[in-house]
């Protein structure tokens, strides 16, 4: 298992917010995040993707 | 003596920018066109396109020449234009289902394929983009913008006309400006 490190105060907040918010454990949390944040970079990345491919059909960029 | 400005139209595709374009340059701008991209059902007044525009990425040397005139640009390519020079945008806003339709149209005459996404996805795409180009232009110190609604200059061309007209600095001829606008042109039309 990989480790990372955080400020401290981030870590109490981010603690407090997963107990707030019925997570079984801080681990949960943190992958849980994790996980959200890329998944909607991802998205992000095929948005614009999507997008370029429309301008480039109609033949405003190349 | 400060260098003058450079116009451009912006904007997403089909949402009026051939139509702003043949206005301002009827109004006494000088429109920077290479006229490659010819008129058809889509554009009949033509598209008033600069095909260098697409590279300004790689070579923006076309933009010391745009300087007094005004060019086309579609939204996403402002993003490459050089800091030294001053651009006042002309920003046509459309109703983003209009406008999917639209190119939806455009795309099946011309063959074209776009994105392989439903138009509730391109909706929502082309919304989080123009977000996006706005939090970015508002913080461009080289870039002024004035929004146009596409409907409002079909059905009160003068008075958008005189807006832009201020927006400009009092160089746009307004009424030869407003008197391109053809209602039955463009009124329902998609």
């Amino acid at each position: 298992m990989a480790k990372i490190k955080i400020d401290s105060k981030l870590y109490d907040r981010a603690k407090k917010a997963a107990q707030a918010a019925g997570y079984s454990s801080f681990e949960e949390f943190v992958t849980s995040v994790i996980e959200k944040e890329i998944a909607q970079l991802e998205a992000s990345s095929e948005g614009e993707d999507a997008v370029a491919d429309q301008l480039r059909g109609l033949g405003y960029i190349e | 003596m400060k260098e003058p400005f450079i116009t451009i139209v912006s904007g997403l595709p089909r949402s009026g920018t051939s139509m702003m374009m043949q206005a301002l340059e009827a109004g006494g701008i000088p429109a920077l066109t290479d006229n490659i991209r010819k008129q058809d059902e889509d554009n009949p007044k033509g598209y008033y396109e600069f095909e260098p525009v697409k590279k300004t990425k790689d070579d923006p040397s076309w933009v010391s020449a745009a300087r007094g005139k005004v060019v086309k640009m579609v939204y996403s390519l402002l993003y490459d234009l050089p800091s030294e020079y001053e651009y006042r945008i002309v920003f046509m806003q459309r109703a983003l289902e209009e406008v999917i339709a639209s190119q939806k149209k455009m795309l099946q005459r011309t063959g074209k394929q776009g994105a392989q996404v439903g138009d509730e996805k391109l909706t929502e795409l082309f919304k989080a983009q123009l977000i996006k180009f706005n939090h970015w232009i508002a913080n461009q110190k080289n870039f002024s913008i004035i929004s146009v609604n596409y409907t409002d200059m079909i059905a009160l061309p003068q008075l958008q006309c005189d807006r832009i007209n201020t927006f400009l600095g009092g160089i746009l001829d307004t009424e030869a400006a407003s008197a391109t606008v053809d209602p039955a042109l463009y009124r329902n039309r998609l």
